[in-house]
């Protein structure tokens, strides 16, 4: 009976001295710039994991300006969780926050950010500071550009006999019908369609694209324009030129059927400008082609920018050095090695027109021209109400494509819903 | 030993769990239930007050908590039923005493150990909606001739998800009923062989009533587990209206749509509803065993 | 076991059980060695064209950044988990014998007091607990994360214990008391050897449920120092798309302490010792 005590206490104890041995040597031999408390300011910074620059960049940025930068990396959607909880206890969840495009009327509204300055000619410079910008305050930086634009695979437009890329969204449902009737790919478009954010943003491109709008002035949806995307991306679903398994697959996992070979057009990421590069990530290297957006009547005057940004929030106790960290982040020389570390697309314009004419972002297709096309779809800035105004589009763009309502069916019950929401904001 | 001394030894032994519990629990629900009464949007910094029952009478009257709700009363029937079923069984097994008992008890626990979010990635590539796993086994065994989309109609969704959960949630019944089986004195199982019972009525007449409260302890986690499960639908399926659950509506309530006074008045009423199983489970489960 | 059929049905039982176990392993394994082109693709084979061990390679390289994340999220883990033990095994056992074993006012309050908690979701106490967090500067400390893993793993725990507890007949304490041992000695050399089959489920349960821990870690735990292995696997993501392979190798890699803790451990919970008092 003793014994079997003993082997019992043994193990707990052997389990409990696992973990603590492990423990102790870790813990020592923890990163010394998250650890130390060097004399001066410390910041903390809270990013996912793409925007976190190198050990080296960090090192120089303390050494320059004597402020110790503590990372905090966190996935994407749980950064906002966590602001919005600290933020309601009058807490910071860090110094620096991630905020992308669609928080940022809601952080607003909420008055969780900080004003912060910019120069003219930075404004000038970064035409998606307009989408962090509301009544004139500029409430965020961005960091990493993304817009929509187009990509065409080259062989597959050829082997139907097209030999130049589509221009107008007319010309793109032409050839993909002929490159579907040829059996050149059973499926050539692929797009989000999916119940979450990306068939929102793509029903909001696709509609920009075609019609130059998405809202009215009041903030409501604009019938024409909405409806004529619906039906048109209904009509693309309904003549089998989508996999239907982009119906209930991750809206992200859409954008891979083009690497795969699988796709022949789509309207995605701009990232997927490097991607379509990478051996190791797409099996049909040199085969796409980054282009400008279709339109109605030749490519699209503009597309629908998607940035991320860092932001300040009004909580910290360490505005300045925020403030100091904010500018040198997002300052050209960063932004430069933040390609280089990260692959992040420079938001300034002149930092990437750099990195393309000195051949290190390389095919990059349309990507430049694209990026002087970006414009805001919103007329007021971003709503307050967005993430449950999304909710709303995406769930009837689903139901749509599903074959559960028609077009006219999901607009109305997205109208209905955008509507009220933009009434109580009055 | 005198009633009172007892007492306090009882006291004694249980300030620890009290302490616990009253601080990182009950004090924090607490708390909860406050905002639950209270308007709080955080969009709307300004707006804020006492409400009173507001909350609760907005989600009872929205169409999409009844939704919601049956989804969850869906997926907790099939979760528990699949989990006590299947747990029973692996426990039955891993009883069994032969050489690869450790190794199959070290497979038992696999699923419980993987981290949700590749336990989603995992399950999502097997019903993958085009060529995933599963449609590949059924298309090349011939029962189908195009890929199923496993999550574009609403009790296929559930159940894949019901199945996936189960899927994890078994490996903890099969531990707790192994305990039990370990619990039941073997003389018991000597004495009905000396009076002539076959190994199912050893069965029926010991094991199964001496097991009551372990499987209840089972039944109990399964069933807490099918009222919370999030990951899981998420991974397949998204926020999407067709798959929500109650605990999904909660988080796209609180943390989406950032109306912490809604979203803490619906968790509360999640937690209502599994307190009233837990109620019952107490009641019916608990009962004093005697050998 | 000692029929023919017994053992055929034996043998029937344990494929089965294989196969829906280990099979979605041997497909996380495949995917994290598939190129990330070929993950969606529409094709009826089953393996990938050709074995990619980038991702296996990247988790092994130390000098990488995701290595370093993921063995730095295991020891947190283990920490948290041999914290989470320390405390909770010491406090479940006092707890459960309590309530089992003797009589006293209030009892059954405070039984379903405790048992009762197992109902609640995490998102109805995790906004207060953050907020208690920050005012007493807990955020990024594993002993406090630890101490609410035991929280939500104590009434499980208790239960379990208060159940098999009260399986074991009292007269055996009772004689030993007679004998003149104290309730303590009674406790530790007369219950706890016939009741360490349950103590060992405890252990195990409680190292589990706070290997995966996800919601309260996600709140209260973010720094590299203190983020478990769970989370860390959750973020190996790029903006537009979730890094399938890599996240699959990382899941595979973080199952490796729990699993062999169980390989260690099963002797004994299963084996042939036979529970009594007698042998």
């Amino acid at each position: 009976m003793k014994k079997k005590l003993l082997s019992v206490l043994l193990c707990t104890a052997l389990i409990g001295t696992l973990a603590a041995g492990c423990s102790s040597k870790k813990g020592a031999e923890a990163s010394p710039k998250e650890d130390s408390k060097t004399e001066g300011k410390e910041i903390t910074v809270m990013v996912p994991e793409w925007a976190v620059p190198s050990d080296d960049m960090l090192d120089a940025f303390t050494e320059d300006s004597g402020i110790n930068v503590v990372m905090n990396v966190v996935s994407w959607d749980d950064i906002r969780d966590k602001v919005a909880i600290a933020a309601s206890g009058g807490t910071a969840a860090a110094d620096v926050i991630e905020v992308d495009w669609s928080w940022v009327g809601e952080m607003n509204s909420a008055g969780w950010l900080e004003e912060i300055e910019m120069t003219d000619e930075d404004k000038a410079d970064m035409p998606t500071l307009e989408t962090f910008s509301i009544d004139g305050k500029v409430l965020a930086v961005p960091y990493a550009n993304d817009y929509r634009i187009a990509y065409y695979n080259k062989e597959h437009f050829k082997a139907a006999g097209i030999e130049k890329a589509p221009q107008t969204w007319d010309e793109v449902y032409d050839a993909l019908k002929k490159i579907k009737d040829a059996g050149i790919v059973e499926y050539p478009y692929t797009m989000p369609m999916n119940a979450d954010e990306s068939a929102t943003t793509s029903m909001m491109w696709m509609a920009f694209s075609r019609s130059g709008q998405v809202f009215n002035d009041d903030g409501t949806l604009n019938k024409d324009a909405v409806s004529d995307a619906l039906e048109f991306e209904k009509k693309l679903v309904d003549e089998g030129f989508t996999d239907p398994a982009s119906k209930t697959a991750s809206g992200m996992d859409a954008y891979r059927k083009l690497t795969a070979g699988e796709a022949s057009f789509m309207v995605g990421p701009t990232k997927f400008v490097g991607i379509s590069n990478n051996e190791e990530e797409c099996s049909v290297v040199g085969q796409i082609e980054a282009i400008l957006l279709p339109g109605k009547d030749g490519t699209s005057p503009q597309t629908m920018p998607l940035p991320e940004a860092v932001g300040i929030t009004k909580f910290s106790e360490n505005k300045d050095a925020a403030k100091e960290f904010v500018k040198w982040y997002t300052s050209a020389e960063t932004q430069k090695e933040l390609y280089q570390a990260n692959s992040s697309i420079p938001t300034r314009n002149a930092v990437l027109s750099d990195l393309i004419n000195d051949g290190t972002i390389q095919n990059a297709g349309a990507m430049l021209e694209e990026a002087k096309l970006i414009k805001s779809p919103f007329p007021n800035g971003i709503p307050s109400y967005y993430s449950e105004m999304s909710n709303a589009i995406y769930n009837n763009v689903n139901k749509m494509v599903l074959g559960e309502i028609s077009a006219q069916e999901a607009f109305d019950a997205m109208d209905k819903k955008v509507t009220e929401l933009a009434g109580n904001e009055e | 030993m005198k009633r009172k001394t007892k007492g306090a030894l009882g006291i004694a032994l249980l300030l620890p769990i009290i302490i616990i519990m009253a601080v990182l629990v009950y004090y924090p629900i607490i708390k909860t239930f406050s905002y639950s009464m209270q308007k709080m949007k955080l969009t709307a910094p300004q707006d804020t007050g006492f409400v009173g029952w507001a909350n609760y009478q907005a989600v009872l009257k929205s169409d999409s908590f009844w939704y919601s709700l049956q989804n969850t009363l869906f997926l907790l029937v099939v979760v528990v039923l699949i989990t006590t079923v299947f747990g029973i069984c692996v426990a039955l097994m891993l009883n069994v005493d032969t050489k690869i008992s450790g190794v199959l008890m070290a497979a038992a626990v696999l699923p419980w150990a993987l981290p949700p979010v590749v336990n989603g990635i995992i399950w999502r590539f097997i019903f993958y909606p085009g060529y995933g796993f599963m449609n590949k086994l059924l298309i090349g065994i011939g029962v189908i001739d195009s890929p199923i989309e496993w999550m574009s109609r609403r009790f296929l969704l559930l159940f894949v998800v019901a199945l996936v959960v189960a899927w994890r949630s078994i490996p903890f019944t099969a531990i707790v009923c192994l305990a039990g089986l370990r619990a039941i004195p073997h003389d018991l199982y000597e004495a009905a062989r000396i009076d002539g019972a076959g190994r199912w009525s050893a069965f029926r007449h010991i094991t199964g009533p001496l097991m009551v409260p372990f499987v209840g302890i089972g039944i109990t986690s399964a069933s807490i587990t099918a009222i919370n499960i999030f990951d899981e639908i998420v991974a397949l399926a998204g926020y999407s209206d067709l798959g929500k659950n109650l605990l999904i509506e909660s988080y796209l309530t609180t943390f989406s749509f950032l109306d912490f006074g809604k979203g803490s008045a619906l968790t509360y009423i999640i937690m209502l509803i599994s307190a009233v199983l837990g109620f019952f489970y107490l009641k019916n489960l608990t009962r004093e065993v005697e050998y | 076991m000692k029929t023919k059929s017994g053992k055929v049905l034996y043998v029937i039982v344990v494929a089965l059980f294989l196969v829906f176990t280990i099979g979605p392993f041997v497909w996380a394994f495949l995917i994290s060695v598939t190129p990330e082109f070929e993950m969606f693709k529409n094709t009826m084979k089953m393996l990938p064209s050709k074995v990619n061990w980038e991702n296996y390679i990247t988790l092994f390289a130390t000098s990488s950044r995701q290595s370093k994340i993921l063995f730095q999220g295991m020891s947190n883990s283990l920490k948290a988990v041999g914290i989470t033990l320390l405390i909770g095994l010491p406090v479940a056992m006092m707890s459960a014998y309590a309530l089992a074993r003797l009589e006293f006012r209030g009892k059954k309050l405070i039984k379903n007091a405790v048992l009762i908690t197992m109902v609640i979701p995490v998102f109805a106490t995790v906004i207060p607990l953050y907020r208690i967090f920050v005012s007493y500067h807990l955020l990024d400390k594993i002993f406090w994360l630890s101490l609410v893993y035991a929280s939500s793993f104590l009434p499980m725990s208790v239960w379990l214990m208060l159940n098999y507890f009260s399986t074991i007949p009292v007269e055996i304490e009772e004689a030993a008391r007679v004998d003149g041992c104290g309730r303590i000695r009674t406790f530790f050399e007369i219950l706890l050897p016939v009741a360490y089959p349950v103590v060992i489920s405890s252990a195990l349960i409680m190292f589990l449920s706070a290997w995966n821990q996800f919601q309260i870690p996600l709140i209260l735990a973010s720094s590299f120092q203190t983020k478990p292995v769970s989370i860390v696997t959750s973020e190996f993501m790029v903006k537009d798309s979730i890094q399938y392979g890599i996240t699959a190798a990382a899941g595979l890699l973080a199952i490796v302490p729990p699993a062999a803790t169980a390989l260690i451990l099963r002797k004994y919970l299963v084996s042939g010792m036979t529970r009594g008092t007698g042998k």
